[in-house]
């Protein structure tokens, strides 16, 4: 009895302390979303501009028959544009059903990440909103910013006056 | 199945039973005499009854057993349908409504099925008494059969789920049996599958019974009342063949059954014209003689028979109900097969020998069958306008006596066929525009005398087909829009100037802007300014659109019209610079490369096109869309004219790279601002291309 409890324990600590996150380089930052959030990465593909869209919405693509909008993430935290290159890819990623692409400049790796690691309360002072940013995390002696998909593809802005 | 399903399946059930009865409801108080619905409205009853009781909700069962009763007396012609009747009949369905539908109300509203329940009473007190003594009448008189008794030649084939629907085929034998007497009696058991395969629960057999009684032929035909609609019955007055057996006018019915044999190979032409010669002498049945003479077993000559029977009755009509999540499924997938195919023609199109055009050629075959496949998913997604229209007339009655009006709601083209989407999302913006006519349109009786017209108005509800569109119109004949006051209103809102020179249909349209209402005081029913511009939103979201027309005094017409599917569309593909563009071909007219003459470009108004005697609007589409184009000079590039409600419009395209069929997926409306895109979709090499809309095109262009 006291044995199985044991083990129990063990499991809670394992899934309860640990954090599993996507991680991917804007400029030489390294940013994070957790996995329960991207449904896939892709490479970059032709995108289909529309017309009279906010800045950083790049376009829609074709995801297997869905069509699908992309944002810039280098836009959407007002950074420099840069040229796509064969690292540029795609994550798209999936908020309450919604799907949408992100294009980043790379994508690492897969992090695990124990919880107490994670830093919550984050003062930040550099052009991205503090809305995007979940948490902070120290991984692999790296700075980890982990961001909030749904505050980024949050899309009440397109009917803010002043929008296009 | 636990007993939350059984309440949940029955709730769906009772939904659609109450609408139907709604609706008939109110048909029988336009027309007291019709048996047929008071028969339907009798059956409805009984539905209920036995559903709710399968559902466990006793109160339901129980109340629905008195009204079943009160409406079997009003079958019998003891209760006359009167107001008061009609009244009531509402009054408890929506008793029922609260009591299936809420769910706690079933307390609080015990005390008013108390009250409907003496009232029910009241109603049939009366006639109970003398019907019993009646029966019994009947009975006595039915006891001894004489010559001049009819027979009937009876076939009931059961549905082998009908021990499921609580109907146990012997009772309804017993019944007949109870009749008269029983000449023959014949079990089918054709359908009897081998053992092995035999389920317990189903029912395999049919029968065939002869009956001689001296009942009408109504009196049996109600043996059958809840079970001819679903179940192949036929009843057949054969006493003059009983009469003189062996006459000739069997002949041709027999003759038939013998052919059947002969198609379905159980006989040679040469064994049966040796039948029917026997059978000329002799006037036995001729599927007795094949038996006898050893040509085919009884079993054969029972297919054949009910082979007879089937070509006999019309085949009837047989239908599945399907999950629509499983019918769009199936789109979907159709869907992808329409874009795989422009894949293989863009392939073929570039392989330049033989084989190019040979796979082009099967290419084509498979785009015809697909075209007919998409022809038939569409037509089951397709169904009729008419249960849709039928739900408004309890809703116009109720609306109309509150507000002390005589309002009838007429009803053409309930058959006209319309996508599953579509009429699930018009019955809002239906209701609200009916509710207007009845608020605003139609005058109160007296008013309405005076202006010499009838004392009840009338409401039109009426769909119809039109160059692949669905048009649905609201016609009144009340009082119409004032014009002068929606000019007023106009100007006060700053939509136009106080002495601006502006269409009438312009003037009217504005009546689709939100916050816009000319009524001068808020009604119960409608006139608080929200609604319209909702009515004008959803049908825009259906592709389609909306239009008033009206004269003071004499009526408006609210006239809709909406595209008959909203997944596959006929389209043009357009090239602009490095993009391409879908144009709808429904909108275009035609394309050209205009004069360089023919551009002429005016104060304030922008670019015109002469175009065949008059000057249309020239739109730039790369400007509009914020692109580059390869031409800038109109008479370099190409010009689609597209049109929308009578507007024509010119657009300079560079190219024009063809035409084909696309399926229209949908944007989510934060990804652009712009009316003129509609939609995308996904071509042959696996991009996406953007619909132009052109309805939508010219409103942002006229904003």
């Amino acid at each position: 009895m006291a044995k199985t409890a044991a083990i129990e324990n063990k499991i809670d600590d394992a899934s309860f302390s640990c954090k599993k996150f996507v991680s991917f380089l804007i400029e030489d930052e390294t940013y994070g979303i957790s996995v329960l959030k991207v449904h896939e990465i892709i490479a970059m593909t032709e995108i289909t501009e529309v017309p009279k869209t906010l800045d950083y919405i790049k376009g829609v693509i074709n995801l297997r028959g869905k069509v699908v909008p992309v944002i810039d993430l280098r836009l959407r935290f007002k950074m420099e544009e840069r040229q796509y290159d064969c690292y540029t890819v795609i994550i798209i990623a999936d908020t309450g059903g919604r799907m949408i692409g992100m294009i980043v400049d790379s994508v690492s790796d897969v992090l695990n990440i124990p919880e107490e690691k994670i830093q919550q309360t984050v003062h930040f002072s550099s052009g991205i909103e503090p809305d995007f940013i979940e948490s902070i995390a120290y991984a692999d002696n790296n700075l980890v910013i982990i961001l909030n998909v749904e505050n980024i593809v949050s899309i009440e802005e397109l009917d803010k006056p002043g929008n296009p | 199945m636990s007993e939350i399903d059984i309440r949940s399946i029955f709730k769906t059930e009772a939904k659609e039973i109450i609408e139907n009865l709604e609706s008939d409801v109110v048909r029988l108080e336009e027309s007291s005499e019709d048996e047929k619905i008071i028969n339907r409205i009798f059956r409805y009853f009984h539905t209920l009854k036995g559903s709710s009781g399968i559902a466990g909700l006793t109160h339901v069962y129980e109340f629905s057993h008195l009204l079943e009763n009160l409406l079997d007396d009003v079958r019998s012609g003891h209760v006359e349908v009167t107001d008061s009747l009609i009244d009531l009949i509402f009054d408890s369905i929506d008793w029922m409504k609260g009591a299936i539908f809420s769910e706690d109300g079933t307390e609080v509203s015990e005390n008013n099925r108390e009250k409907l329940s003496s009232r029910i009473y009241a109603f049939t007190a009366g006639g109970r008494e003398v019907i019993t003594k009646e029966t019994d009448e009947i009975k006595i008189a039915r006891e001894p059969v004489e010559s001049g008794a009819k027979y009937y030649n009876i076939k009931a084939f059961f549905k082998e789920d009908i021990f499921e629907s609580g109907i146990d085929p012997l009772m309804i034998i017993e019944d007949l049996m109870s009749m008269g007497r029983v000449v023959s009696n014949r079990v089918i058991k054709k359908k009897l599958p081998s053992f092995e395969s035999m389920d317990p629960e189903c029912c395999y057999f049919g029968w065939e019974i002869v009956l001689e009684t001296e009942s009408a032929v109504t009196e049996i035909k109600d043996v059958f009342l809840f079970v001819e609609e679903e179940n192949n019955i036929t009843i057949e007055d054969e006493t003059s063949n009983y009469r003189n057996k062996g006459s000739e006018e069997k002949l041709p019915l027999e003759k038939k059954i013998g052919e059947i044999m002969v198609d379905k190979g159980i006989l040679t032409d040469k064994e049966l014209n040796e039948v029917v010669t026997i059978q000329d002498k002799e006037g036995d049945r001729i599927g007795d003689i094949v038996v006898k003479k050893g040509y085919a077993t009884k079993d054969d000559v029972n297919i054949a028979l009910i082979e007879q029977e089937r070509l006999k009755k019309k085949i009837e009509l047989q239908t599945v109900r399907v999950d629509t999540i499983k019918l769009d499924n199936l789109l979907n997938l159709l869907g992808e097969i329409v874009i795989g195919q422009s894949t293989l023609t863009r392939i073929a199109d570039e392989i330049d020998n033989e084989y190019g055009d040979e796979l082009k050629r099967a290419l084509y075959g498979i785009n015809r069958t697909t075209r007919e496949f998409q022809e038939q998913i569409m037509s089951i997604r397709m169904i009729p306008i008419g249960p849709t229209f039928n739900q408004f007339r309890r809703f116009v009655r109720d609306s109309a006596h509150l507000l002390g009006k005589e309002i009838k709601l007429i009803i053409e083209g309930g058959e006209t066929e319309l996508d599953k989407t579509v009429i699930e999302k018009i019955g809002d913006p239906l209701k609200h525009m009916i509710r207007n006519s009845i608020d605003h349109g139609i005058e109160p009786p007296e008013e309405r005398v005076a202006a010499g017209k009838n004392r009840s108005g009338e409401i039109i509800l009426r769909a119809y087909h039109q160059e692949g569109n669905v048009f649905i119109e609201i016609v009144d004949d009340g009082r119409g829009i004032d014009i002068e006051k929606v000019r007023e209103k106009a100007i006060h809102l700053k939509y136009i100037e106080p002495d601006e020179e502006i269409a009438r249909e312009k003037l009217l349209s504005f009546l689709f802007m939100p916050g816009f209402s000319t009524a001068e005081k808020v009604g119960d029913l409608s006139g608080r300014g929200v609604g319209m511009d909702v009515v004008k939103t959803n049908i825009d979201s259906l592709r389609g659109s909306v239009e008033i027309k009206s004269e003071k005094g004499s009526g408006s017409t609210v006239k809709i019209k909406l595209p008959l599917t909203l997944a596959i569309i006929d389209s043009m593909l357009v090239r602009i610079g490095k993009n391409r563009y879908i144009i709808p071909l429904l909108s275009v007219v035609e394309t050209i490369r205009p004069a360089k003459d023919d551009i002429k470009t005016i104060e304030g108004k922008g670019e015109v096109l002469l175009y065949r005697g008059e000057f249309i609007t020239l739109v730039r589409l790369y400007d509009v869309l914020g692109i580059d184009a390869e031409y800038h000079n109109p008479w370099e590039a190409l010009v689609v004219i597209a049109e929308s409600e009578d507007r024509r419009l010119g657009l300079l395209i560079d190219d024009m790279p063809g035409q084909q069929q696309i399926v229209i997926k949908s944007l989510d409306n934060y990804i652009t601002k712009s009316r003129a895109i509609s939609g995308a979709s996904i071509l042959g090499d696996g991009t996406v291309a953007l619909i132009i809309d052109i309805f939508g095109l010219i409103e942002e262009l006229g904003g």
